[in-house]
């Protein structure tokens, strides 16, 4: 039975407060930043005793190896996406929040499409997420944050059930910005995630008609009345967070596109083999990992 | 002239000069081919590309995945390279101890199986034979319908002579093996009691008499080669078995993800 404590803070007119009282850490962190991208910790305080939720109750995330993301400086998250709502990384977002040692937040880079939905744009960038341009990403590492990148796309998202966590091809530039600013990049490999929005059919004609990149059929999403079509499926999820890679190659190496995709496709096979071993480990979906076995 | 003798012309002459140390007989061979025919043209219906990639002479190693205790990707390739333009006789290095019986080696041994280890391996190589390895080595043959088309972790000792004299290595592919015979179960005590690595439940195996348990469902299969990928020759020991440790990982993700790729193309199972 799920615990419901995490959401007992939303009724509440001030987040921020709790939030402060909660998680002082993260609130001296970045309280008062005026930040370019649009970052509120209003807003991000108001949403995250959801999420927190989703985290801690409703998914129960096993989040392993989070001491391996650094707690000061620069670092590219890559992950395998899953689920058609991206929830994969709002969940990694929340396991940096609260999780961590010194609490962090990660900034995810995401494609325009969401920008063209009325109200969510803003949302989007007041929770922390940022546009995905280069220029974006590099201005971000220059900031010294952590940025993530789910190098997949949109394409990942809308994955058919049958080929749950069957990686698409990488797209290198990840690897070309990591080489370009001397960032570590750290690999990370969601379990869970591609289960609770089960995509048995994508009508495509629709999806164009609409102006969505896809158009899922799901056990929920088109037939029930409005929030319900959005409610995930209660699966157990294990998110791995790799130690982080030094490239080790100068900056001008990041032209070489032989060497690049190489790198790319090294750090793609490593989350699939991750994915594979932990899949194989799974007892059901719902139960997940047990933890004397690991 | 039998009909064999007039099919394979090329292959029998490409094959003459080969040695024999192992045991590999043609007769053997010439008594298989049709069935293989039949399973290759006419119920598996195999779709093979990158076929020309392999080289026209000289040593190689294909790396592949597999499941199941029989090696029907390994037959299938067999006979592939024996029909093609430019036939080339294929020796797979495969985990044999576990087979007791004798005939059953034999037999083996005269289709062109070897049993694993390095030195065979090498010497292999130095005699410029085609070598096809499925190094994911007996887990695989216990893998579940569950986990089809997940390659299982290679075991990178498998691909360390290749990597000493600098073979190229080929990663190659298979789509429908794993629902061609499809494993319901696998019964580890039975396994262990029986002395065989593992004894899977298909629809078909121990509830049918004699050959009729060796049955496969007529899935459509695809197999394709990749280049190879090139690595440095080292000489030096240490830095050696790194090479090896991460050839060996690089080569099971491009394996999964062709396979990734091959299933997502693929739109029915059976045609």
């Amino acid at each position: 039975m799920a615990a419901w404590t995490n959401l007992k803070t939303l009724g509440l007119i001030d987040p921020l407060k709790a939030l402060e009282k909660r998680n002082p850490s993260y609130f001296s962190r970045y309280t008062g930043l005026d930040d370019e991208f649009g970052y509120k910790l209003e807003t991000f305080a108001r949403w995250e005793p959801i999420f927190r939720f989703c985290y801690e109750d409703y998914f129960k995330v096993d989040c392993r190896g989070i001491e391996n993301i650094p707690e000061q400086g620069r670092a590219i998250l890559v992950g395998n996406h899953s689920g058609l709502l991206p929830l994969d990384g709002a969940m990694i977002t929340i396991g940096m929040c609260n999780a961590h040692k010194s609490p962090r937040r990660v900034r995810y880079l995401v494609t325009d499409w969401f920008f063209t939905l009325p109200g969510v744009g803003n949302w989007i960038q007041e929770t922390g997420q940022v546009r995905g341009t280069l220029e974006n990403a590099q201005k971000l590492l220059e900031r010294e944050e952590l940025v993530g990148v789910y190098p997949e796309g949109l394409r990942g998202v809308g994955k058919a059930f049958p080929e749950r966590y069957r990686l698409l091809d990488f797209h290198p530039g990840f690897v070309q910005l990591a080489i370009a600013t001397q960032t570590k990049i750290i690999p990370v490999a969601t379990v869970g995630g591609d289960e609770i929005f089960p995509n048995f059919v994508n009508l495509k004609a629709v999806g164009r008609l609409l102006k969505m990149p896809f158009f899922p059929i799901t056990p929920s999403f088109p037939w029930m009345p409005f929030p319900h079509m959005f409610i995930p499926l209660p699966v157990r999820w294990l998110i791995n967070i790799h130690k982080p890679i030094d490239l080790g190659y100068p900056p001008e190496k990041a032209n070489d596109r032989k060497l690049v995709l190489k790198i790319a496709r090294e750090i793609q096979y490593d989350i699939q083999r991750d994915l594979n071993k932990l899949l194989r480990e799974r007892k059901s979906l719902f139960t997940g990992w047990e933890p004397d076995e690991l | 002239m039998t009909p064999f003798a007039k099919a394979y012309r090329h292959y029998i002459k490409n094959t003459q000069q080969c040695d024999n140390y192992f045991g590999f007989d043609i007769r053997r061979l010439a008594s298989v081919e049709p069935f293989l025919q039949f399973l290759y043209t006419d119920w598996w219906r195999v779709q093979f590309t990158g076929l020309e990639t392999l080289p026209k002479e000289g040593p190689c190693l294909i790396v592949g995945n597999s499941n199941g205790l029989i090696p029907w990707p390994a037959f299938m390739l067999m006979y592939a390279l024996m029909s093609q333009d430019n036939p080339r006789r294929l020796t797979i290095v495969a985990d044999m101890d576990w087979i007791e019986d004798e005939r059953v080696h034999s037999y083996l041994l005269q289709l062109g199986f070897v049993p694993w280890s390095s030195t065979n391996l090498k010497y292999l190589f130095s005699k410029g034979e085609v070598v096809a390895i499925f190094p994911e080595c007996l887990p695989a043959s216990s893998k579940p319908f569950s986990e089809r088309y997940r390659v299982r972790e290679f075991d990178w000792t498998r691909l360390l002579p290749a990597i000493e004299e600098g073979t190229a290595i080929y990663p190659m592919a298979t789509i429908g093996c794993d629902e061609a015979s499809p494993t319901l179960v696998n019964l580890d005590s039975l396994a262990k009691f029986l002395g065989i690595p593992a004894y899977p439940v298909t629809p078909f195996f121990p509830w049918f008499p004699f050959p009729a348990n060796l049955a496969t469902l007529p899935v459509k299969w695809k197999m394709s080669v990749l280049k190879p990928t090139a690595y440095e020759a080292h000489s030096n020991r240490d830095t050696l078995e790194d090479t090896a440790k991460s050839q060996s990982r690089f080569v099971e993700g491009q394996i999964q993800a062709e396979l990734n790729r091959l299933l997502r193309t693929r739109i029915k199972t059976f045609i």
